[in-house]
Parts: C-alpha cells; sequence; structure tokens
C-alpha cells in the first residue's frame, strides 16, 4: 500500500476564506494556512493534493498554494451537500487508491520528530488498513467533532479498533455507544481531521447521497459503515489540531506555531510583556 | 453454620427461597439470638447487596414478629436515646451497636426487640434505595449529567430548527456548532408539542414493578402494560393522550416552566431555584429539566448563573419555556399519569437538544428507554417515587414488560441480579390480534373511583414479604405470575371473557394474599353491586396499579358497555355518599372513555400560525401579561400576542378564552363567602368559646402558649416508676379479681366508653373521615371499622355477663351525624347511610347479636361533644420549634432536601397568611378541632348521658374509657375486680414501652406518680427513662370521679352547676398548643397540607391533680396497643393483634 494522494476539503461556505488567511510559520516565515496544509501532506510522502473548493474559489486557492500550486487539483463542489459530499467529490482524481484526507480548516503540530500526518501514513501503510488520527476529547466539545468508540489494540497504547462512529454525538449516545475502556471519564476519541482512508469510502459515500436525494450528507456514517465491513484503525496522541475556525482560532494556532518554532524566545518575551501591561 | 445465613447464601433456589417464618416457628428465645448473631454477622460481611439486605430483613422480622412471643422474654426495658437519634438521624448502623450493647449489658427485652426491628427495617430499606440511587446514576446515558459542574461542560445545545432561521448546511466536519446562535428577535418561536398516552397494567404480578423485585428477582418481575388515550365520559368528545408538554426558545435569559394542570408559572433566573422542588407546584418540571441534561444534575451549588448555562446552550439572551398539560385526569388515577407527564417533558427536553432523533414523530427503542432511565433519575430528584414499568406510556400499545439479568458489563453486573431497566417487548398481532384489542376497548369500563391513597407503604410492605419469603405470600406471587401468563394466553385468543376472569381471580386471590389492604370495602361494595346488576354480564374486575378505589376496570359483555359506564358513574356516586364519612375520598368518581394507543408518545413541530400554546396556557398567563406595560414585554411575546389575537376569531377553543379573561381581569365584587357563613353557624351550633378563643390566641401571639411553653421547666424531676409501685396484670391476675370483676359486670354496674370524636388525621394522613368507622380491616370474613369491632366486644361482654351492657360511644361535631346513622344500621356493616341531622342527646340504640337474636345486648348511647375550637395559622416559631428544635427524622438526602424547601414555603405561608390568625380558609370542618379527650367524660356530665343511664340503672358505678383505635381494650373481669378492689376514682392501663410508643409515660414527676404527656416532657430525651406507655384506657369510679369535680349525682340534673364544675376542673389542667396537619383540597385530586395550631387539654393530666386518687395497671401488649397509622396495619395483621381482637368480639 502506498499513498501518493491527498485530499483537503475547504468548500465550507462560511469557511471558505480560512485557508487564504496568512499566518507565521514555525520557521518564521508567513504563509497562507493553505499552504501550511499541503506541506503536512506533502511532508507525508504525497504527490498529488486534490483540493475541493466551492465554485469560483480556485484561482485564490491556486495563489495561497505558493510554490506547491503544480502539486494541486482543484476539483469545485458543485453545491453545498456537506462535508461528505465534499470529500465525494474527488473521487474521480483520486481513483482506486488509499489516500490521505486533511481538512482545510485544521492545523497541525506533532508531538514528535515527524509530522502528523507522517506518522499517521507510515501506520496505514504498516498496518495495511484505513486509520483515522483521533484524540481523547472533554465531552463538552462534542457538538464540534465525529467521535469513534472502539477499544485498544494489544499490546500498543494509542492504536484502536474502530467499532462505531457517530457525528457529533450528544453525550448521552456517546456515552451508551463510545466509551473506550482507559479513557479519561467524560472523555472521548474525536477526530483530529485527519485520515488514510480506502477508496471504499467513495463507495459508501455514494450510498450515502443516493439514499439522501438532494439532501446534506456527513463523512461519519460512511465512515461508521466502513468500520463494520473492513479494519479500520484509530491513532491517538499525535500532537495538537488547532482549529483556525473557532473563536481566536487563528490566533491560537499562530501563537503555538511560534511557541513551537524559530522564534519561541521573543514571542514569549513579548508575552510576558503584554501580561505585565495589561491593565486590570 | 447458622441455618438461616444457609437459607440466605444457598445457590439453591429451593433453599434461598425457605420461609423465614417456618424456621422460627420451632426455634426457641436462645436459638432465635444465636441467630441473630449469625446473621448480623453475614449482614456486615457480605459483599453482595442482597444477601446483605435480606439479613437485615431477617433481622427485622425476627425481633419484630418472634423474639417477643417467646418466653422468657422481659417484657420491660428501656430504648438507649442515644441509639433513638442516630435512628433519626438516619446513621442506622451507630443505632444497630448502641442496641446491641444495650442487649449484650441488659439482657434481651421487648423493648430493645421493637427497637432493633425498627433499626433492622430500615437499615434495609436504605440499603435498598442506596442501591437503586447508584444505579440510576450509573446507567450509562445518565452519567455524564453528573459530571457537569460549569456552563462550558454543557455539550448540549438546542437544535436550529427551533430558532426562526432555518440552520445553515455545514459542509465542513467542524462547522459552526461552537458559534453562538443568534436567534432572530421578532417573530414567535416554533414549538415542539409531545403527547403522551397513560398505560394500564393488566397484572403487575403482584407489584412486582417494584424496583428492588427487578433487581433480585428478574424471573418473576413483568408487567402487561397498555397505552391508552383517556377522556371523561360526559366531559370531552373523544379520548386523546392525556399528557402533553411543550418546549420552545424564548427571548429572556430565564427558564420559564408553566405548569397548565397546576395553575403554576415561574421564571426562573437563578440555579439554585430549579433545585429548589417544594417551593411551588413545579417540581415536576424542575425534575425534568434537569433529569434530560438542560441542567444537568452535576451543577447543582455549583455556584454558576443559569444564564451562563441557558447562553451555552441557546445562546446569550435567549432562555427555555417548559410547558406541561394534564387533559383533567385526576391524580391517584393509577395510571403513572405523573410519571407519564415527566417522561413527556423529557422526551420533549431531548428531542429539543438533539438527544433523539427526530423533532416530531415517535421516538428510537433506544430513546425510549433513554427516556424511561431519565424519569426514573427525575423521580428520585424531585423525591417522588414511581414502579418501574410507569413510563410505558411512552411505548405504543400493548407490551410485556420484564426484568433483565443482568450481564457482565451492565453497571448493576456483580451487585445485583437483575438489571435496572427491564426490557419491553411489543405484544404481536399473533399474541393480540387487532380484533382482541377492539374487543377489550369494547368490554372494559374504565373508572377513577374518587379514593386517592398513598400507595408507598403497600410498596415497602411488598418488598418485605418478598425477601422474608412468607410462605403464603410466596405462593400468592407464585400465582401472581401465573395470573400473567393465564391473561396472555386469554389475549392471544382472544377471549375477553377469560381476561376479567383472570384479573378477577388476581385481585381476589395473589394481590389480597400478599396485601389484604389492596382492596377496600368500596371496591368490593361496587364489585358486589355490579355482579348483581349485571350477572353473567359482568365479566370480571380489573384493579389498576397498586391498590383498589382509584383507577379500577369494570369488564363487561361489549353489549352492555354503554349502559355500564352509566349505571358505573351512578353507582360510585351513590356508592361514595354512603360512604364518604367512612372511607377517604379525594374526588367525586368518573367513567372514562379510552382507546389504546399504538403510537406510543409522539411529537409535533408547530411553526408559523400553528405555534401557538393550549388556551389554558393562555388563559392563566395573559391576565398577568395584559395588566404590563406593553412596552415591557419581549418582542417574541408581543409576536405571541398578535397571533393570539389573529386567530381568536379563527380559532373556537380560543374564542374561549377571551371571555374567562374578562372575569379573570376585573375581579367582580366577592359575594359573601358561603362556606364561611356556615363555618361561623357551625362553630355556634357546637359550643365554640370566642371568649376562650380568643384567650388562646392572645396567648400564643404572646408567646405565653406555643410549642415550646408546653414542656414542663428543665428543672422538674423526673423517675420510672418501680415495679412494686403498681399492678402488674401483664401475667395474669389472681381468680378473686376475676370473680369480683364478674359480679359487678353481672351486677350492671358497669359500662363502656368508645371515645370517637376523632377524625384519623393520622390515620388517613389529614383526609378527616370518622375513623371510628373507617373499615380498615377484614375480620371475621368482611370488613370492619374500629367501632364494629368494640361492638363486638360488647355483645361478647353481655352474653357472658347475662346483662345488657351500656356502650357509650362519645361523639364530636365531626362524627356524630355519621355514626348516629351508623349505629342505627349496625346489624349490616357495610351498608352504611347517608350522613343525618345530628340527632338527639343519647340515642338509646340497641344492636342485636347476629347469631343469638334471644342474647343480652348492649345498649348503645351516643355522647355528643360540648365543645370546639377554631384552628390558627400556627407561628412561625412553633413551627421552627416543631422542625428545627425537636430531633426530627432525617429524610434521604433527596427528600430531606424537598422537605426543606417544603418548611421553608410553610413558614412564608404562615407568615403571609398571618401568625395566629383564624384559620377559614379550608372546608368548615378542616378549620375546627375538637379540643383534647379530656372534654370526652366530663362532656357525658354536661350532655345529659349520664344522668340518664345513671337513672335507668342506678347501680352503674364503673366506666371502662378506651380510645377508639385501642382495639385490645374489653371489660376484662379481672381488671375490673383489681380496679374495685384498689379503691382509686382512676385507674389507668399502661404498657411496657417500645420504640414506636412516643407521646407520653408513666413517671415519678416530682415525687407523684402521674401520666406525663408526651407534649410536656421537659426534654426529648425524658421520656426514654420511662418504662411504661400510657394507653389511655381508663377505668373510672364514676362517684368518685363526681365528687373531684365536687358533684353528685343528683348534682347531674344541674346543668350549670356542671358546667361551673368543669370549667373549674379544666381550669386546672395545662393547655397545649399543638400542630395537626391538613389538608386543603382543590383541582382535580390534588391536595395541600398546611400545619395549623391547635390546643388541646389532655385527660392523662388528670394524675397531676392531686385530690384524685389514681391507680395504674401494667396490661399485655395486645389489649394496650393502639392502631395510629395505617403503616402499622400489616404488623397487626401478622404479629397475632389482629387475631386476639378477633377471638374477644363475637362477628
Amino acid at each position: 500500500m502506498q499513498i501518493t494522494k491527498a485530499v483537503i476539503t475547504a468548500a465550507g461556505r462560511n469557511q471558505r476564506t480560512l485557508p487564504l488567511q496568512r499566518i507565521v510559520d514555525r520557521d518564521g516565515s508567513a504563509k497562507p494556512v493553505l499552504q501550511i496544509i499541503v506541506e503536512e501532506a506533502l511532508g507525508a510522502g504525497v504527490e498529488t493534493v486534490v483540493l475541493v473548493v466551492a465554485p469560483g474559489d480556485g484561482p485564490a486557492y491556486m495563489a495561497a498554494a505558493g510554490p506547491h500550486a503544480e502539486r494541486l487539483v482543484l476539483v469545485e463542489q458543485p453545491a453545498p451537500r456537506g462535508y461528505g459530499h465534499a470529500l465525494a467529490c474527488a473521487a474521480t482524481v483520486v481513483g482506486n487508491e488509499p489516500f490521505l484526507h486533511l481538512v482545510g480548516d485544521h492545523l497541525y503540530l506533532s508531538n514528535g520528530e515527524q509530522g502528523c500526518a507522517a506518522r499517521l501514513v507510515a501506520l496505514a501503510v504498516a498496518e495495511q488498513c484505513a486509520i483515522s488520527a483521533v484524540q481523547p476529547t472533554r465531552e463538552s466539545l462534542l457538538p464540534l467533532y465525529g467521535a469513534v468508540g472502539g477499544r485498544l489494540l494489544p499490546g500498543r497504547n494509542d492504536t484502536y479498533q474502530i467499532e462505531r462512529v457517530l457525528e457529533k454525538p450528544t453525550p448521552t449516545e456517546a456515552e451508551q455507544q463510545l466509551l473506550v475502556p482507559g479513557l479519561r471519564a467524560g472523555h472521548y476519541l474525536c477526530f483530529f481531521g485527519m485520515h488514510v482512508l480506502p477508496p471504499t469510502v467513495f463507495e459508501l459515500l455514494d450510498e450515502e447521497l443516493r439514499a439522501n436525494n438532494d439532501g446534506a450528507v456527513a463523512l461519519s456514517p460512511a465512515l461508521h459503515q466502513l468500520a463494520s465491513r473492513e479494519r479500520y484503525l484509530a491513532l491517538a496522541n499525535l500532537g495538537r489540531r488547532y482549529d483556525v475556525g473557532g473563536s481566536y482560532g487563528l490566533l491560537t494556532a499562530g501563537l503555538a506555531l511560534a511557541l513551537a518554532g524559530r522564534d519561541r524566545e521573543e514571542i514569549l518575551a513579548q508575552l510576558v510583556e503584554l501580561l505585565a501591561t495589561r491593565k486590570t | 453454620m447458622s441455618t438461616l445465613t444457609q437459607i440466605i447464601t444457598s445457590p439453591d433456589p429451593a433453599v434461598r427461597n425457605h420461609s423465614l417464618d417456618a424456621f422460627c416457628r420451632g426455634a426457641s428465645l436462645a436459638e432465635l439470638l444465636t441467630e441473630c448473631a449469625a446473621l448480623d454477622e453475614l449482614r456486615r460481611s457480605s459483599p453482595n447487596l442482597y444477601e446483605r439486605v435480606r439479613a437485615a430483613f431477617f433481622l427485622y422480622a425476627i425481633h419484630r414478629y418472634h423474639v417477643p412471643l417467646r418466653p422468657g422474654l422481659n417484657q420491660r426495658g428501656r430504648v438507649p436515646f442515644a441509639g433513638y437519634v442516630h435512628l433519626l438521624n438516619r446513621r442506622f448502623e451507630e443505632a444497630i451497636q448502641v442496641f446491641l450493647k444495650a442487649q449484650a449489658a441488659d439482657g434481651p427485652s421487648d423493648a430493645l426487640s421493637s427497637a432493633l426491628a425498627a433499626a433492622y427495617h430500615r437499615a434495609a430499606f436504605q440499603t435498598l434505595a442506596d442501591q437503586v440511587r447508584r444505579s440510576v446514576r450509573s446507567a450509562r446515558g445518565n452519567q455524564w449529567m453528573f459530571r457537569i459542574g460549569h456552563p462550558a461542560d454543557q455539550p448540549l445545545r438546542v437544535r436550529p430548527e427551533l430558532f426562526c432561521h432555518r440552520g445553515t448546511e455545514d459542509t465542513e466536519e467542524t462547522n459552526n456548532a461552537e458559534t453562538p446562535r443568534t436567534p432572530r428577535l421578532g417573530g414567535t418561536y416554533p414549538i415542539v408539542r409531545e403527547a403522551t398516552p397513560v398505560r394500564m397494567d393488566l397484572s403487575h404480578s403482584a407489584w412486582s414493578d417494584i424496583f428492588f423485585l427487578g433487581m433480585d428477582f428478574p424471573e418473576g418481575a413483568r408487567v402487561l402494560n397498555v397505552s391508552i388515550d383517556l377522556g371523561v365520559r360526559g366531559r370531552d368528545h373523544s379520548p386523546r393522550p392525556p399528557v402533553e408538554a411543550y418546549f420552545r426558545v424564548i427571548d429572556q435569559p430565564v427558564l420559564r416552566l408553566t405548569s397548565i394542570d397546576l395553575g403554576a408559572s415561574a421564571d426562573i433566573s437563578e440555579l439554585a431555584e430549579v433545585f429548589d422542588f417544594a417551593r411551588d407546584y413545579l417540581g415536576l418540571l424542575k425534575g425534568a429539566v434537569i433529569a434530560s441534561g438542560i441542567v444537568p444534575p452535576g451543577i447543582e451549588g455549583s455556584g454558576t448563573r443559569l444564564s451562563d448555562l441557558l447562553a451555552r446552550l441557546v445562546g446569550p439572551g435567549f432562555g427555555i419555556e417548559l410547558v406541561s398539560a394534564v387533559n383533567g385526569i385526576p391524580k391517584g388515577s393509577r395510571l403513572a399519569v405523573s410519571t407519564t407527564l415527566l417522561a413527556a417533558l423529557i422526551a420533549v427536553c431531548m428531542r429539543a437538544t438533539g438527544q433523539a432523533r427526530n423533532l416530531s414523530g415517535p421516538l428510537s427503542e433506544e430513546e425510549r428507554r433513554v427516556v424511561a432511565a431519565r424519569a426514573i433519575l427525575g423521580e428520585w430528584l424531585a423525591g417522588s417515587g414511581g414502579g418501574w414499568q410507569d413510563s410505558g406510556g411512552v411505548w405504543p400499545g400493548m407490551k410485556l414488560i420484564s426484568g433483565q439479568l443482568a450481564a457482565e458489563g451492565d453497571p448493576e453486573w456483580g451487585v445485583s441480579r437483575g438489571r435496572l431497566l427491564p426490557g419491553h417487548h411489543l405484544l404481536s398481532e399473533a399474541e393480540a390480534s387487532a380484533e382482541t384489542r377492539q374487543k377489550l376497548q369494547s368490554s372494559l369500563v374504565l373508572v377513577h373511583g374518587g379514593m386517592a391513597q398513598n400507595v408507598g407503604p403497600i410498596l415497602e410492605m411488598v418488598t418485605e414479604k418478598y425477601l422474608l419469603r412468607s410462605e403464603a405470600e410466596w405462593l400468592g406471587r407464585q400465582e401472581a405470575m401465573q395470573v400473567l401468563d393465564d391473561i396472555l394466553a386469554a389475549l392471544a385468543a382472544g377471549d375477553i371473557r377469560a381476561v376479567g376472569a383472570t384479573t378477577t381471580r388476581n385481585f381476589f386471590g395473589p394481590i389480597q394474599t400478599i396485601i389484604p389492604a389492596a382492596s377496600n370495602l368500596y371496591t368490593e361494595s361496587l364489585i358486589e353491586q355490579t355482579r348483581a346488576a349485571f350477572g353473567e354480564d359482568f365479566w370480571g374486575f380489573w384493579m389498576l396499579g397498586g391498590m383498589a378505589g382509584g383507577g379500577m376496570g369494570f369488564i363487561v359483555a361489549p353489549e352492555r358497555k354503554a349502559e355500564a359506564q352509566d349505571w358505573l358513574r351512578n353507582t360510585m356516586r351513590a356508592t361514595r355518599n354512603r360512604l364518604s364519612a367512612a372511607v377517604p375520598f379525594a374526588m367525586e368518581p368518573v367513567v372514562y372513555d379510552f382507546a389504546i394507543n399504538e403510537r406510543g408518545t409522539w411529537a409535533e413541530l408547530l411553526r408559523g400560525d400553528a405555534a401557538l400554546l393550549p388556551p389554558d396556557y393562555y388563559r392563566l398567563t395573559l391576565p398577568a401579561l395584559l395588566r404590563r406595560d406593553p412596552q415591557t414585554l419581549s418582542p417574541a411575546r408581543r409576536a405571541e400576542l398578535e397571533r393570539f389575537a389573529d386567530q381568536r376569531h379563527s380559532r373556537p377553543e380560543l374564542a374561549g378564552v377571551v371571555q374567562t379573561l374578562f372575569d379573570a381581569l376585573i375581579p367582580r365584587a366577592s359575594a359573601a363567602d358561603p362556606s364561611a357563613r356556615s363555618l361561623d353557624s357551625l362553630l355556634a351550633e357546637n359550643g365554640f368559646d370566642q371568649v376562650q378563643h380568643e384567650q388562646i390566641r392572645a396567648d400564643m401571639r404572646a408567646g405565653r402558649i406555643g410549642l415550646a411553653q408546653n414542656r414542663l421547666p428543665p428543672s422538674t424531676t423526673l423517675e420510672d416508676v418501680k415495679l412494686n409501685e403498681i399492678d402488674d396484670a401483664s401475667a395474669g391476675l389472681p381468680d378473686a379479681m376475676r370473680r369480683l370483676g364478674a359480679e359487678a359486670l353481672a351486677a350492671g354496674a358497669v359500662a363502656v366508653v368508645s371515645l370517637a370524636g376523632g377524625v384519623g388525621s393520622r390515620w388517613t394522613q389529614g383526609a378527616g373521615v370518622v375513623k371510628a368507622l373507617n373499615p380498615f380491616v377484614k375480620l371475621a370474613g368482611r370488613h370492619r371499622s374500629f367501632l364494629d369491632m368494640h361492638l363486638a366486644k360488647s355483645r361478647r361482654t353481655s352474653r357472658m355477663a347475662g346483662t345488657a351492657l351500656p356502650h357509650i360511644i362519645t361523639t364530636s361535631y365531626l362524627t356524630h351525624g355519621p355514626i348516629l346513622e351508623y349505629v342505627g344500621d349496625v346489624g349490616d356493616v357495610g351498608d352504611v347511610g347517608d350522613v343525618g341531622d345530628v340527632g338527639d342527646v343519647g340515642a338509646g340504640l340497641t344492636t342485636q347479636h347476629p347469631h343469638n337474636p334471644t342474647a343480652p345486648q348492649p345498649s348503645l348511647h351516643l355522647s355528643p361533644g360540648r365543645a370546639v375550637g377554631l384552628r390558627c395559622v400556627p407561628m412561625a416559631r412553633d413551627l421552627r420549634f416543631a422542625w428545627e428544635e425537636t430531633p426530627q427524622q432525617l429524610l434521604d438526602v433527596q427528600a430531606q432536601k424537598v422537605r426543606e424547601s417544603l418548611h421553608h414555603a410553610l413558614i412564608g405561608w404562615a407568615q403571609g397568611a398571618g401568625e395566629g390568625n383564624d384559620y377559614r380558609d379550608n372546608l368548615p370542618g378542616q378549620c375546627m378541632h375538637p379540643v383534647g379527650h379530656f372534654y370526652e367524660v366530663p362532656n357525658l356530665l354536661r350532655n345529659g348521658v349520664l344522668r340518664d343511664l345513671l337513672a335507668e340503672r342506678p347501680q352503674l358505678q364503673y366506666l371502662l374509657v378506651h380510645n377508639i383505635d385501642t382495639l385490645g381494650a374489653d371489660v376484662d373481669p379481672a381488671l375490673l375486680g383489681l380496679h374495685i378492689s384498689r379503691g382509686h376514682a382512676l385507674t389507668f392501663e399502661v404498657i411496657p414501652r417500645r420504640i414506636e410508643d412516643r407521646g407520653g409515660g408513666l413517671a415519678r414527676v416530682n415525687g407523684r406518680l402521674r401520666l406525663l404527656e408526651g407534649l410536656a416532657m421537659p426534654s426529648e430525651e425524658a421520656e426514654f427513662q420511662l418504662s411504661y406507655y400510657n394507653t389511655l384506657t381508663t377505668w373510672v369510679h364514676i362517684d368518685k370521679l363526681l365528687a373531684v369535680f365536687g358533684l353528685t349525682r343528683a348534682d347531674l340534673h344541674d346543668e350549670p352547676k356542671v358546667a361551673a364544675a368543669i370549667r373549674a376542673v379544666a381550669a386546672r389542667l395545662p393547655t397545649y398548643i399543638t400542630l395537626k396537619d391538613v389538608k386543603k383540597r382543590w383541582g382535580h385530586g390534588q391536595e395541600d397540607v398546611f400545619p395549623v395550631a391547635q390546643f388541646e387539654k389532655l385527660w392523662g393530666d388528670m394524675t397531676a391533680l392531686p385530690d384524685v386518687a389514681c391507680g395504674f395497671v401494667v396490661v399485655p401488649r395486645q389489649r394496650g396497643q393502639q392502631l395510629k397509622d395505617l403503616a402499622q396495619l400489616d404488623g397487626w395483621l401478622r404479629d397475632g393483634s389482629a387475631a386476639y381482637v378477633e377471638g374477644l368480639g363475637e362477628w
């Protein structure tokens, strides 16, 4: 199994400008969010990046990709029919091979030497199966994410066999269906916004879309189906993810990148100064 | 190893189901105590919940029913006060230790066994309740709510469809759910309406839906439960789901709770108020808000703001309105209306917050199960308690609900055998065809008989009997399980007549075997009458829920159903009218129209013009809104009012609201209240002393008398009586005494006086019926009242003495008419006539011997009371004294919270109503009060009854005076002989004290041997030093008593002299202020209980007068014990007391 393609979804009608925002990366250079995400994918050995955008957004995204523009293939989502539909739009370009999938409004900081995507792809290749990155998340944040239930693989402390996937579960559903042994009380494995998926997922999405006529389709039901059909793992503790779409999301992501990078001392000094001059 | 611990721990069901009684019957006192030690060890060491609980119940039963009967047990003993205080504070383990230590030091005694029985009994129930609570909290889907301690933790969001605008489409995994939604200002918000049928059970397999049973014996826990729509025949057009709940967003940051059925609405802005259940009538809605996770239970006491929580749920500046409506179905219907309403409210809240998939239509099975689990949680939170099947209306149609064995992974695994939540199986077409269902509807007449009683004690008794495996009851349980199978078979065969036969068999068989009190005279009279009227066409009777008298079913041939409906309505009313003085009714009986609901709970989303609440909501809320300046109304409120105004023309049900609004907005000049007039006239008729009343009221307000002032000063010396200071008849008296007494009896020198002026406020929890006439138990084959039993004893005494025994029944303004009516008809018990006019004083009546018409018969005389008082609103300081300064029974944590909140509300009520003011806000009978049993004997002097009796039989010299509830008291010749030989004016009977005997005792007070009332004890502890309890049964020497009053027989003709003499003696006795709980009924069977103040003078204080020669005699417990509380009834039936009384009478 080899992962040569990545799909980044960035067609959300109320988030379409987020990947175009500029932010200072760890190396001190200012670049658009999109470029950082594309670099994360490329760092995992991907050759082609499929970018799903809203109609008419292509040129702006091509420009934001900077030096990596030639690695991009643009696909438009003609109508806002949900996240699952956006991903399905990439099916033709991806073809019949597994792919890496990232969302266009998240930035990642790995807690290891390798990037998050690279580690995820490495495990997928080693295990020869679908895999989603997950993060133990407090139940109060359940309205934001898809979540999985399952159990630890024998001998591993960060890899889970996924048994069930629910999109934005209520805490009641989560407690009844998604309890994972070993996690702290009130914590669930929520998606990290990063997956390695087999082409089967396009078939499943297609079924969902046909069943839903013109309605919106999420990705989680297809992933739930996937878990019942083939081996599907979850990898926890890759690092931290930053949702640039949330309140102060861009600011927090910028700070996190800065504190993890070359200018850490300088930023810390500025933060201390800010704190010291803060009026009460 | 002990035999009993083997029974408990054996893996073999045959051994485990062995009865405790069977073992104990042959065991000696020493053997029993050895077994007790082993059981107590097991209770403390076993890791298994049910082994511990069953051991505790065994210990209770041995100390309650077996140890006291063993020869050699010390009858006299003391209960350590420290242990009693531990009991009150629910520290049961410590209480048990104190009692066991006392038992080791002083030896076993009747008193200590009573204390140990009480402690083990309550420890066992506490253990069970704790386990249910743990299971409720740990049920998957409920746990998270206990972890939420801050608004930021709240994971729920109100669904976007409930705002004016449609939700935005999300295309990204991380959509904007976290961004606060901004509901559009102006316009009304959509409403989710949940309509839920109630459930009726064809059989509950002998109350097998009690949690404890289902969790220990899931195999036997099965209920056949039908969801139904209801309408009241003659009032409603057609049956509909009786319960509705509404949810909507509002544009104010408050939680607005409205109960249309209880006429209450509140805007809650403080978090603490949500958890204040008894503050108003919105406890159920609050329970639903909490149990649905909107205000999660974990956030209680967090100090956070409700508005912050609402901002998280709905958006800043917005709130939630929750409305409940019950379509005129009365409380106590035995159809689980309140649990169903709670479930409907929880369901609508779950839908609105995305915890159920759909905003409209039915719920999925998983969702229904969560609703049921949450309803259990809500009931526990609000301090009420429903059965495990009670939310059955959430499910559609007919279903079999069964206990489930706990499996690995369940929170109950390893703790109890069964799960908390049962499984629901919907009956298929093959199991109950559509035709069968139709046939059932065509044959069943569903009624509410009008009685609303507390089922709680019954459920405790059932649990206890199950755990003890009492033989007859255990067989009854097996039979009840068979009954359910038989009903299922009859349904499968479509044979409704067989269903009727089986439910009747169930009622007269296992149900009454296990709990005789589940039936009553009213119900059985209705069944008899129906059988007589419909003959072969009456197919069967069907008791709904926990006990009869409320919700009931009569199955008749379909062609006669309509006739039976009308006939039953009239018959129930007539029977109720006949029995209303004797049996507590809460409301007029009603007949329902019903239909099986095949949808279960169902929701609709009301949008646009349809987004209005039911008309009664506007009747309740509009008057207050219309009085306000329109500018102060929120935009959504204004929009709603506009919509209401627009639609009142097109929707006739809204037009009616406008008419009633006018009445509400402009109150008419209040006409003189007819009931107030009747109170004044009643007071005047019954010898109300206005001057004395005002004096007492002034004294009470000034603090000269009051609860605290009832007590003797702490400097009082109080000693227990020594054995040689009094007579002891507990082991019998010499034959000489018996002969002396028998001679006096034969000579006609004795009369019996039964004090029957009371309305059994404890017995019926304030319902106010004539206690003497309450037919509470079946003895010798039929329901008997207290009075019946006393009359049966007098019949026997008359026959044995060979002379007519005069039997005087003292009455009060509350009881005279009904008793007069009753004794006139006493030959035919159960056929009580209407309440008649207050009859002539001293009507001499006779009662015929049932089997021997020529035997001498007792002659009956009524002695009407000549004094009443008017109740007062209590002083806040007396309420505080009663609740805060005297040891109070601490309740279960949640119930205690509810009670404290209620106390706070009641103190507010007293202050608002004016402390010490006359209490007039109730039925006249509930505002007046009898003024204490001191007056009962003097009344005989004053009203001429004694004068006439002495004229008729001058040889009369002795009276036996006893309370109506002292059922074992009879004219025992030996005791009479003792009284004659001792020559006292008064001889009082006392019994060795048990822990439940509170309220006074025999003591040497400052050197004088006398009876001391509980109210007057210098401290709570003092009573526990006294070995003997006052039964109030008194032997009176007439001439010597008259001398105390300064009178002779001849003076009885001089009314003014008699009145002055009584006033003079009364003035020498203390006046006690007491609090009485009085029920106020309103609405559809709703009732409130208010503590009101009244004064009393007590007979026992006669012993404190130095010029009255008093003697005291210890009598056996069965003779002296009193039945004060319905909860005592089961023990009374089981410990031989009932058989003792039965043996004293001729029936």
